[in-house]
């Protein structure tokens, strides 16, 4: 019988491999943070048993817990069978938008970048007193959240790579629209043909992406495969700065949250290490670090979509901050600093900064 | 569900904590076996009261209850095979006291048992008994299923923890066991029967928990032999010695040829691997004890010993044991992992019957276990799908339950009775027994609403 939904097709032998043991529970952020095994990997992957066994349909009453995955991986990472959790999910969410079972907040983010050029429908960009679209040897390319959200950290990577001499330019780039994969569409040509244009017409050698999504997408999409083929390199702002000597030290305590798409998904630890290492020697791990990491809770459409639990799951990250009595803690990616700033309570008084942000801080204070 | 059992429970507990949606009764229908059953409704609780009036409503109701930690059991003890409530107890999940002079720990049934652990760690101490579950499994499930671990050669199971309880009965009374010393000859041992009692007569909601020192230092010795004869007998020679390792662990060969098939640890396939580790609180207390097994493991004709020079080194001759179940889960759609239970002077003889059950019923067979406490995991492979193998499963299950009796073992050393091994025990237990428990049963629960079904308690 030919099967109903693409991710049978493609994910049935892994789905079977799921042995229910349920390790994943230890590891699953939403679980955490709910204690609701409906919401853990396990609850996920038992569902799609029992519609590949026939006994249920993609429908509404299974929005819930299969579009409430951060797709972190985690669970992917702790699996004894090996199940790629986060790969299954974006399938399933594909075959629910077909079947017409789509959480509203990503029916409208769909919507939204099929009509405006960023998730937060912003009709004027901030232009960082910048002139864009530029030759240069770079292309810093901001993101949606760096560029409308997290402007003030862009504004101090724009500067770092100014203190550092880079040649770069900004092009009026409008969403990678990576993201829509995660949450059952499909990148949107137009706008990534956009994209692409204007990075061409710098003649650059290397895009640097702010945010690791945006790399992800640029380095492993079809829609972005021109720029690979120009012989484009992409790399993550953490990547390029290690190389940098940064003649700052600071003596205040610090510590480095991985972001599940620099981290797990990238396999990029120790290049941000590298360089936290050198102008901080007092650096200490938060318990969860590298592969363990825990999730902040926005990624894979939560934050949009089930904003408490996304908070209940940035705060368990900021535990550990308090844990160690860490000053600050920094990190890679502007969406993690934007959750994790929202989940701060008054009381802690540690500070939250992208690796390029405190960097630059060190530097003008230095000035 | 009827709406009118629905409002009640929603007066107990409050609107958010009861469940009726697909999801949850999906999720809700699985433990860590191959059988399933939908609950009719969810509960979450987070005090004692709360179960309190749950079950008087439900003894009132005659409406089937059954409590539920992290779901990670493998016997479906926790499987709601008659419907109703599954009782929801992991909100119930703090650490109420350690006392490090009493050398006791107070918890409640939800605590996850790796929370424990890092909660003891401050102080130097630890709960021994750690399933392989560990990071997930609830306290409440280990007390429930008296739950083993890989130290039980040394250190117990969970019983030897248990000082007291706190137990909601049936018929909502609660009940308090035992008491907070090390010692207690004080009426009948109520605790004892309550652990391991698998959620039939009474849902445990406070545990008081004996504790230890953890030792700080371990020396690491792994073996292979070619033949089963020599590792047995070197088992033999170890329980002679005079130590008691903290763990000795067995591989057979059907599990380091399924090791070596889909990994690169490159390992010998002979017929046994042994590891062993000793534990103490100076590295020459731990040293002593491994130079006297890894004597025995040289006198029992082993073609290789390798003892660990550091801790890497540990680390490495435990690969294969550590890789052994995410490998065996991984090679067909499905298994079944056993945990018979033998005397240890009885292991060589069950691993010649496990492989004689493979070979008799043409099913992969691959195990693993706890050779210091007799208790080994026989893994059966087989794809779910194919009603033929199901049938030689299930046929190779009947066998090696009844090779364990044979040979004067247990049907379960750690896993439990459940569902699954309900069938077998009669193989076990005689009449007398099997009356008596059953009597026990229903002067506990005379209505059959908690976890009904299990252990073979109905007649």
């Amino acid at each position: 019988m030919e099967a109903k939904y693409d991710f049978t097709r493609k994910f049935r032998e892994q789905i079977l491999q799921c042995s229910r043991c349920g390790f994943c529970q230890a590891h699953c952020p939403v679980f955490g943070s709910t204690l609701r095994p409906s919401y853990n990997a396990r609850g996920k992957m038992l569902l799609l048993k029992e519609v590949m066994d026939g006994k249920l349909e993609l429908n509404d009453e299974l929005t819930e817990t299969l579009f409430q995955c951060t797709t972190c991986a985690s669970c992917f990472e702790n699996c004894p069978s090996g199940v790629n959790v986060p790969q299954i999910i974006k399938q399933v969410r594909k075959d629910m938008v077909q079947v017409g079972s789509c959480h509203p907040a990503f029916v409208g983010m769909n919507d939204v970048l099929s009509r405006h050029t960023n998730i937060y429908m912003e009709n004027e960009p901030e232009d960082f007193d910048r002139e864009r679209n530029q030759k240069a040897e770079y292309v810093y390319f901001m993101g949606c959240v760096g560029q409308y959200r997290q402007d003030e950290a862009t504004e101090a990577a724009l500067d770092l790579l100014d203190r550092l001499d880079v040649d770069f330019t900004l092009i009026d780039e409008v969403c990678c629209s990576g993201v829509l994969e995660d949450v059952g569409f499909e990148i949107n040509p137009g706008l990534a043909d956009k994209n692409v244009e204007l990075i061409l017409a710098t003649g650059c050698t290397t895009v640097i992406t702010g945010c690791p999504y945006c790399f992800r997408t640029f380095n492993g999409k079809d829609q972005y495969v021109k720029l690979r083929e120009a012989g484009i390199k992409i790399v993550h702002m953490s990547q390029f700065l290690k190389d940098f000597d940064l003649p700052v030290k600071t003596d205040q305590k610090v510590t480095y949250h991985d972001s599940c798409d620099l981290g797990r998904h990238c396999g990029i630890y120790s290049e941000p290490r590298a360089t936290i290492r050198k102008i901080a020697p007092n650096f200490v791990e938060m318990p969860h670090h590298h592969a363990n990491s825990l999730c902040c809770g926005a990624g894979g459409g939560v934050r949009g979509a089930y904003a408490k639990n996304s908070i209940a799951m940035a705060r368990k990250r900021l535990d550990e901050v308090e844990e160690i009595e860490a000053d600050v803690i920094l990190t890679d990616c502007n969406s993690c600093v934007h959750n994790l700033g929202n989940a701060k309570l008054r009381k802690q008084k540690f500070k939250i900064h992208t690796v390029t942000e405190y960097v630059n801080m060190l530097m003008e204070d230095a000035e | 569900m009827d709406e009118k059992m629905k409002q009640a429970l929603i007066d107990i507990v409050g609107e958010a904590n009861v469940t009726d949606e697909l999801i949850d009764l999906v999720s809700y229908s699985y433990d860590s076996s191959e059988i399933s059953h939908r609950p009719d409704c969810a509960v979450w609780a987070e005090t004692t009261a709360q179960v309190a009036d749950i079950m008087k409503l439900a003894n009132k109701m005659k409406i089937p209850v059954v409590p539920r930690g992290a779901g990670t059991g493998l016997s479906a003890m926790a499987v709601p095979v008659k419907g109703g409530i599954v009782l929801d107890l992991c909100r119930m999940n703090r650490i109420i006291k350690v006392s490090i002079e009493d050398r006791m720990a107070v918890v409640q049934p939800g605590v996850v048992y790796a929370d424990l652990e890092k909660a003891l760690a401050k102080d130097g101490f630890f709960f021994p008994p750690d399933p392989g579950s560990g990071k997930s499994a609830t306290l409440g499930g280990n007390v429930a299923t008296n739950a083993g671990g890989i130290k039980g050669a040394k250190y117990g199971t969970t019983r030897d923890y248990v000082l007291g309880l706190e137990v909601v009965l049936p018929d909502g009374r609660i009940m308090r066991t035992g008491s907070n010393c090390m010692k207690s000859v004080s009426g009948y041992d109520l605790t004892r029967l309550i652990v391991g009692s698998e959620g039939t007569l009474g849902i445990v909601t406070e545990i008081i928990f004996k504790i230890n020192p953890k030792p700080t230092k371990t020396a690491t010795a792994m073996a292979t032999f070619d033949s089963l004869e020599d590792a047995g007998r070197a088992v033999t020679a170890i329980m002679y010695s005079g130590i008691i390792p903290s763990v000795l662990e067995i591989l057979g060969r059907e599990c380091l040829q399924a090791i070596n098939q889909n990994t690169d640890l490159n390992l010998p396939e002979v017929d046994a691997m042994l590891l062993a580790e000793t534990d103490g609180y100076t590295q020459a207390e731990a040293d002593f004890q491994i130079e006297k097994i890894i004597a025995v493991f040289k006198n029992n004709t082993p073609r290789e010993v390798k003892q660990a020079q550091s801790a890497a080194e540990a680390v490495d001759l435990w690969k294969a044991r550590k890789s052994a179940y995410a490998v065996l889960a991984r090679i067909k759609s499905h298994f079944m992992l056993e945990d018979v239970t033998v005397p240890m002077g009885r292991i060589a003889d069950l691993l010649k019957g496990v492989a004689a059950i493979s070979e008799k019923h043409a099913i992969q067979i691959a195990t693993f276990g706890h050779a210091g406490d007799g208790n080994l995991h026989p893994q059966i492979l087989y794809d779910g799908y194919d009603p033929d193998q199901v049938g030689r499963m299930e046929a190779a299950t009947a066998d090696l339950f009844q090779l364990a009796i044979d040979l004067e073992g247990t049907l379960t050393g750690e896993h439990g009775i459940g569902l699954a091994k309900a069938p077998f025990m009669h193989l076990e237990h005689d009449e007398v027994a099997m009356d008596i428990m059953r009597r026990t049963k229903q002067m506990f629960d005379p209505n059959n609403i908690l976890n009904p079904g299990k252990m073979a308690l109905e007649v």
